[in-house]
């Protein structure tokens, strides 16, 4: 390879793709992704988190060649995603939402399938290998029917890893998945720092991305509202989040502004963002007091994703998954 | 190219063989039909030997498995769909026209695996069909599948749901079989039905198929049924493989 190796294993500007369904309504248009811009380093673990019918699933989908976008460029792995769809195609493992894993068929079949589409040198070695560093080895010659979600979880990544990529996609991962599978296919995604593979994640779940991702960039109705490295997102919003209930929430919040950076009121919640919580509560509770506010439950937490969701878009992650 | 549609072909038939009891049904079911539509038919023959009533009945047998089997095939195409993996393969470096070649190719396969136990089968009841006859026949019945296997390919993209897709099966399987003379011949129908009949292209590969049957390869019918299958199965092949274009940009 004579090409510079090129920092950014991502770099996406102004994507978009509008959708036009056709109903008994007559068509209808959904600009699903309206001017993205990315660029992930090579080895990150990079996200992108939002709600339900954010654009996550469209925007992976354009950057794996799969949709064309309506506008926008993009470069992955040094190649032009639109003259070089073949040579992007090659530096890609792709896990998509859906997983991609057949259910007639053994893993290791699939594997090996795999393996020989990316035309590697011992096909049959490199299925043995990555079978073995997801564990599966004992179950790859059931039926992929057989097994449960977090093995089957589990098979889609490791298909999408055979070739040992630069850049995997993963849709979702989680989804579906109980605690322990999840905290187990975590640990995996990790692992995969290592290694040197960069990972592009798509995830409605802030744990997720707090707890995975280098940077990632928050996405809401197809826009980019926010972008940086989870500490850096969350130190924007605040540092501390005070949640009251109160018996009057409007009075409350008048009294509480002063004291705080903001406050936001999301039904009778009361949200508090303060810089240094374990100072600050003491004095909201005298404010409170004085005003004979009554208080039915107090609570001090370090601010989520969620918070810098909700400041950036008015609405939390649970809200907007819910009208979606 | 060649490489990968011969990759998706080997995939495709290790999936069918790997639960030998599918194949295994439809291995066997054109034999059922030999065995007992042959009597049948045999009541109805004039002449009315069991011989005169295979020579009939074996290649419009054989045509329907061509025809019949390869058109449900497409149903695989949408679970796969369904649950992603036909996208991870348009993903992956894969020349994207052998993911739908590869199954057609492995319908073929299977369709001439069955040919030859139909055949055999017919043998042993006392069918003799010469070596050229017989050469044109599996030729016939290849292009048949071909047609129907990529039609079938084509029709799971673009309908893309279960339902819709035995909906539209439906639709097109009762004209095609009753049109056709699979099970009676044409010339015994209404004459209504004799005339629309060459409208309906599995007609003349039945025709065709009998000619074969009663020795008679110069016959017009089979430069026809050759033709018209063809230049079907070369629309539908093109049309499935840019089908895939459409999940797959
Ligand atoms: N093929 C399509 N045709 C029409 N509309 C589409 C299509 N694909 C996506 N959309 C619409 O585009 C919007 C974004 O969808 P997308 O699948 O990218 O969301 P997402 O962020 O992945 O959501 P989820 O978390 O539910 O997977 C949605 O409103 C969706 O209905
Ligand atoms: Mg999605």
């Amino acid at each position: 390879m004579k090409e510079p190796i090129p920092q950014m294993i991502i770099q996406a500007r102004g994507l978009r793709k509008t959708f036009t369904t056709r109903s008994r309504k007559g068509a209808q248009t959904v600009e699903a992704v309206r001017g993205v811009d990315l660029d992930v380093a090579e080895g990150e673990i990079f996200g992108v988190l939002g709600p339900n019918g954010a654009g996550k699933t469209t925007t992976i989908r354009m950057l794996a060649t799969l949709i064309v976008p309506d506008a926008g460029t993009a470069t992955i792995a040094g190649h032009d995603l639109l003259r070089e769809p073949a040579a992007v195609r090659r530096a890609l493992g792709y896990v998509s939402q859906a997983g991609g894993v057949e259910d007639t068929t053994s893993a290791r079949a699939q594997v090996l399938m795999a393996a020989k589409v990316h035309g590697l040198a011992d096909p049959k070695r490199a299925t043995a290998e990555v079978l073995a560093r997801f564990e599966l080895t004992e179950l790859a010659d059931r039926p992929a029917r057989t097994l449960s979600g977090g093995q089957k979880q589990r098979v889609a990544v490791a298909i999408g890893l055979v070739h040992n990529p630069p850049l995997l996609f993963l849709d979702e991962p989680t989804t579906g998945l109980d605690p322990q599978n999840r905290a187990n296919l975590w640990e995996r995604i990790r692992q995969l720092r290592e290694s040197g593979t960069g990972v592009l994640l798509s995830t409605h779940y802030l744990d997720e991305a707090d707890a995975l991702c280098d940077r990632l960039v928050i996405v809401d109705h197809g826009v980019i509202v926010a972008e940086g490295t989870p500490a850096e997102l969350k130190r924007e919003v605040s540092g501390d989040v005070i949640s009251l209930r109160v018996d009057e929430p409007e009075r409350a919040a008048a009294t509480l502004k002063p004291l705080a950076r903001e406050t936001r009121l999301d039904d009778d919640l009361l949200r508090v963002y303060v810089d240094d919580g374990e100072r600050t509560l003491p004095v909201l509770l005298r404010a409170l007091q004085e005003q004979r506010l009554g208080l039915t439950s107090i609570a001090l937490d370090r601010s989520t994703l969620d918070d810098v969701f909700l400041a950036k878009t008015g609405r939390t992650l649970r809200d907007a998954g819910a009208a979606a | 190219m060649i490489r990968h549609a011969a990759l998706f072909t080997g995939y495709e038939l290790r999936k069918s063989f790997s639960n030998p009891v599918w194949p295994l049904f439809g291995l066997i079911q054109p034999v059922l039909y030999l065995l007992m539509f042959a009597p049948l038919l045999k009541t109805m023959t004039p002449g009315g030997t069991t011989v005169d009533a295979l020579r009939m009945f074996t290649p419009a047998a054989m045509l329907m498995i061509a025809v019949f089997g390869a058109l449900f095939s497409g149903f695989g195409l949408i679970a796969d769909l369904r649950n992603g993996s036909l996208e991870r393969h348009a993903v992956s470096p894969a020349w994207r026209p052998a993911i739908v070649l590869g199954r057609v190719a492995k319908d073929m396969v299977m369709l001439v695996l069955q040919a030859v136990l139909v055949l055999v089968v017919a043998f042993a009841m006392g069918v003799r069909i010469g070596v050229v006859e017989l050469v044109l026949m599996l030729l016939l019945m290849a292009a048949t599948g071909l047609f129907a296997s990529s039609l079938s390919q084509g029709l799971a993209l673009t309908v893309r749901d279960e339902n819709g897709m035995s909906q539209t099966l439906n639709m097109f399987t009762l004209p095609l079989m009753l049109l056709a003379g699979l099970l009676v011949p044409i010339a015994f129908a209404p004459s209504w039905m004799r005339f629309l009949a060459p409208a309906n292209p599995l007609y003349h590969a039945v025709e065709a198929g009998r000619a074969l049957f009663h020795g008679r390869p110069a016959d017009p019918s089979v430069p026809i049924a050759f033709g018209v299958f063809v230049a079907l199965a070369a629309l539908t092949t093109m049309w499935s493989m840019r089908a895939l274009r459409k999940i797959a940009g």
